[in-house]
């Protein structure tokens, strides 16, 4: 059984990695490819710190401080690539450890507006910090991820393609962390936090321990997912990263529906697709993610990963309905 | 230099009674719906609005103009709170995604309608009274006169009016009030409608005193929300207080130091808050 | 085994426990009893660090845990059920055992993650184990039922088996045998005297006064949070002041309903 969840894995990845292929001809398809992959990533990190009960508004300011520093530490410091990379993440992290520990002790609906005051001072941070960050002007000229080469084969990241698989390569190893720690058994360790915390409590469980590690876990991710906008973007700006950002990316895993992994994933493809295909102007995009978001609140509430679902039962209950009639 | 320090308290107490308004309807909403409307700040923005299109545009006395703001806006507030939030009550999460819904919603639609040039509502009462080398513009003093104004009448009809006991009860106990005969729905929407025609009064005054833009409502509902954290969550009091505090502090640190890092300290402040003291001043949540 | 001396906490002005001496030895079954409000959730949460003590001492195998959080307690070996029955609805029962076996074994991130072959072995031992405490409270055939859907009696089982996953040197059952009917209570006590004879201690608040008699070896009754009598179930039963408190609480309780966080009940 387990051979067979490998081998279904195995060929969603090479699905997964023939996409850009027939897509290569199209930049804009690529680009579109590549956001996607980001938003996945963003989006199923912030499941994880939602599956302990925790809605966080920062995830773009943690992205921010990740696409910052990788950004900062290749400039201006020289860093190559695959060190500033995983710093980016590992950054990210630092600051989501600090302030973990006092935030993870509040509560709800506290724990959200902390989150939000947090992000805003990130943001506003990243603008007044202008000599490292470019301020309100941006910060421009950040270099590519660098090139490839071996047995003859030279892979240029800054071209669109090759970043694409590079994107791709990093979500589906993100996702992969994500799944096992869903599925094994820390996984039903923060679950059974989220639903009742003084029962994790009298079995043992450190559910401040927990908490603190989730969040950390899903920042680093967000972190990474900055990384990975700013050296696809080459540009930088405070306003990438604020409030209404962090508010979309929880609107992707609301909409896509938490309680299943896949939910997030859905939820990011959608809506990053959508607004792509319909090519309306930009102010009307957010009426999309409204729509969808009311959609979901109103009508189905685990989201719109449990569309298939409703579908079946819907034309179950309408075959019923005509077979007792027949 | 004492001047400028005077100066920065005037404004700061002006600036102080518009979020205090804000932090009023804020606290009302959260007291007795039991969720934290995010898009306070967008009804804030749309009052606004309503006050330029009805007054610039159309030619109506200000003060005509801020109650028909009002009325439209607490019209607005029951209508959203009998066909949204009255399904989902008593959910903390779906409520306060639709609330973020609705932001998103009102500040996408005043984007496309209004453009985002800034615009200017034209002085009410021109000039100032100078006191001491303080200039005391007299619009600013009739926001602190406003202000005040309605801040004792929402005290008076809570305290004195059987409607305001029944919204206390319900703000302590829902459903012992309940049981009691209180129409809890009929509460709620009236309770909607005040608090966000306080919210729509807030920002015709704003709009006067300053500008206007289609992004006024984040200002707002951020400052809401540290101000009920001050002050404390379901008190009318704190609301008051912690309105004050934070225009005078938000005035008075941007003497010295630019906005940006005024900001910053600001928002550091309300976090250190929330890990420390979550009640805040007067809060019995 | 369990030790309290001078234990007190303080509401505000009101008085929870006062001054309590109490202690459980290896091997007991002590029954805690006293009317409502007497303080007897109270003392199991101020003993497994829920709540803070104002002053006093607690002392688990000689040593002191006053400050200790209650997942640390537990790790030591005290565990508490709840009196509100608590599980985790949505989980089947099976699900909700994994989540309770927390700590034996420990379970580290990083073998977890990588799916390693010690893992999957201690996954193998936990499964192992559980079904060993179900097969024990009479759950095993319910083992894939939403816990949510189980009828009460089931639910306050589970809640047992749950501690039990903890592997506790002491039990703390608060009221196990609330809203049991008489077959169902039957099977509890049974099961409770089969969990002393495995080598656990037992604390049990009840109410249910012909079980307590005839399963603790020693009672300890409170009123208003103070001692009021200890000792054999037979001589308590007979002593005057219990008696008195029990009828007092009657009346007082026909006059007044007073709401009480769960946490603090009884």
């Amino acid at each position: 059984m387990r051979l067979g969840r490998i081998l279904n894995f195995v060929l969603l990845v090479i699905f997964v990695f023939l996409i850009p292929i027939f897509f290569r001809s199209s930049n804009y398809y690529l680009i579109v490819l590549i956001l996607c992959g980001i938003n996945i990533i963003l989006t199923s990190s912030l499941r994880l710190i939602a599956s302990v009960g925790q809605m966080s508004m920062g995830t773009m300011a943690f992205a921010g401080i990740g696409a910052y520093t990788s950004a900062i530490l290749m400039m201006k410091l020289g860093f190559p690539i695959w060190a500033a990379f995983p710093l980016a993440g590992f950054i990210a992290m630092v600051v989501a450890a600090v302030i973990a520990f006092p935030f993870v002790r509040v509560t709800g609906i506290y724990f959200a507006m902390l989150t939000l005051f947090f992000g805003e001072v990130v943001r506003l941070v990243i603008s007044e910090w202008s000599s490292m960050t470019g301020g309100t002007t941006g910060l421009f000229g950040i270099p590519s991820i660098g090139t490839l080469s071996f047995f003859g084969i030279h892979i240029d990241f800054a071209h669109l393609l090759p970043y694409c698989y590079f994107v791709l390569i990093v979500m589906v190893l993100t996702l992969l962390i994500l799944y096992r720690i869903d599925r094994s058994h820390l996984g039903t360790t923060l679950a059974a936090i989220e639903r009742d915390e003084n029962v994790s409590a009298s079995v043992g469980i450190n559910v401040i321990k927990f908490k603190v590690i989730t969040f950390c876990i899903g920042c680093f991710f967000a972190g990474i997912a900055g990384s990975l906008y700013a050296h696809y973007l080459r540009v930088l700006n405070a306003e990438t990263f604020g409030l209404f950002p962090s508010i979309y990316v929880l609107i992707y895993m609301v909409a896509g529906g938490r309680k299943k992994f896949s939910g997030p994933i859905v939820g990011a493809l959608v809506l990053t697709v959508i607004p792509e295909m319909f090519r309306i102007l930009k102010q009307y995009q957010p009426l999309i993610f409204v729509a969808v978001l009311f959609l979901v609140l109103f009508f189905m509430r685990g989201g719109l990963v449990d569309l298939p679902e409703k579908i079946r039962s819907r034309v179950r209950t309408v075959n019923e309905g005509r077979a007792s009639n027949a | 230099m004492w001047g400028g320090l005077w100066q920065g308290i005037f404004n700061g107490l002006a600036s102080g009674w518009i979020y205090v308004l804000v932090a009023l309807g804020l606290t009302l909403i959260f007291s007795i719906m039991r969720i934290l409307l995010f898009a306070h700040g967008e009804i804030y923005m749309l009052g606004a609005y309503v006050v330029y299109y009805v007054c610039v545009k159309g030619g109506i006395h200000f003060f005509w103009a801020l109650m028909i703001s009002a009325l439209t806006l607490g019209l607005l507030g029951i209508i959203l709170e009998k066909y949204m939030f009255r399904r989902i009550r008593g959910e903390m999460e779906p409520a306060v995604l639709a609330a973020i819904g609705l932001t998103l919603l009102f500040q996408t639609l005043a984007v496309i309608a209004f453009g985002t040039y800034l615009k200017y509502i034209p002085s009410i009462f021109p000039g100032v009274l100078k006191l001491g080398g303080v200039r005391l513009s007299w619009d600013r003093l009739l926001v602190v006169l406003i202000g005040l104004v309605l801040t004792l009448a929402l005290l008076l009809v809570i305290h004195k009016t059987k409607v305001g006991k029944a919204m206390l009860a319900i703000s302590h106990d829902p459903e012992a009030a309940a049981l009691q005969g209180i129409n809890v729905n009929r509460i709620s929407s009236l309770s909607m409608g005040i608090g966000c025609a306080l919210a729509a009064i807030a920002g015709g005054l704003m709009g006067s005193l300053l500008q206007l833009a289609p992004y006024m409502g984040t200002f707002a509902i951020t400052k809401g929300i540290a101000v009920i954290i001050l002050g404390g969550i379901g008190s009318i009091l704190g609301a008051v207080l912690g309105g004050l505090i934070l225009g005078l502090v938000d005035s008075l640190v941007a003497l010295f130091t630019s906005g940006t890092i005024a900001a910053i300290v600001g928002f550091c402040v309300i976090i250190l808050i929330l890990l420390i003291r979550p009640k805040g001043l007067f809060g019995h949540d | 085994m369990l030790e309290t001396k001078g234990l007190t906490k303080h509401f505000g002005g009101l008085s929870a426990i006062n001054n309590l001496d109490l202690n459980v030895n290896a091997g007991e079954i002590v029954g805690l009893i006293g009317p409502n409000g007497a303080g007897k959730t109270t003392l199991f949460n101020l003993v497994t660090g829920f709540l803070h003590p104002t002053s006093g001492r607690i002392l688990f195998d000689g040593k002191d845990i006053v400050g200790q959080k209650p997942h640390a307690i537990a790790r030591l070996g005290m565990v508490r059920t709840f009196q509100l029955v608590r599980i985790l609805h949505d989980f089947t029962v099976l699900r909700n055992m994994f989540a309770a076996s927390h700590l034996y074994p420990q379970i580290g991130f990083w073998e977890a993650i990588l799916n390693t072959s010690r893992y999957r072995q201690k996954e193998e031992q936990i499964n192992s184990n559980i079904i060993k405490i179900l097969h024990f409270v009479g759950l095993s055939d319910l083992r894939d039922t939403v816990a949510g859907n189980l009828p009460h009696g089931h639910q306050k089982m589970l809640g047992i088996a749950l501690a039990l996953a903890a592997h506790p040197k002491l039990l703390l059952l608060d009221e196990p045998l609330g809203g049991m009917n008489p077959v169902e209570v039957d099977t509890a006590l049974k099961l409770v005297a089969e969990i002393r004879k495995q080598g656990t201690a037992i604390l049990l608040i009840e109410h249910n006064m012909r079980a307590v008699m005839s399963i603790c070896d020693r009672v300890v009754v409170l009123n208003f949070g103070t001692e009021i009598a200890r000792g054999l179930p037979e001589e308590v039963k007979q002593n005057k002041e219990v008696i008195e408190a029990y009828l007092g609480a009657g009346k007082r309780a026909a006059k007044s309903e007073r709401h009480k966080s769960p946490l603090r009940q009884s």
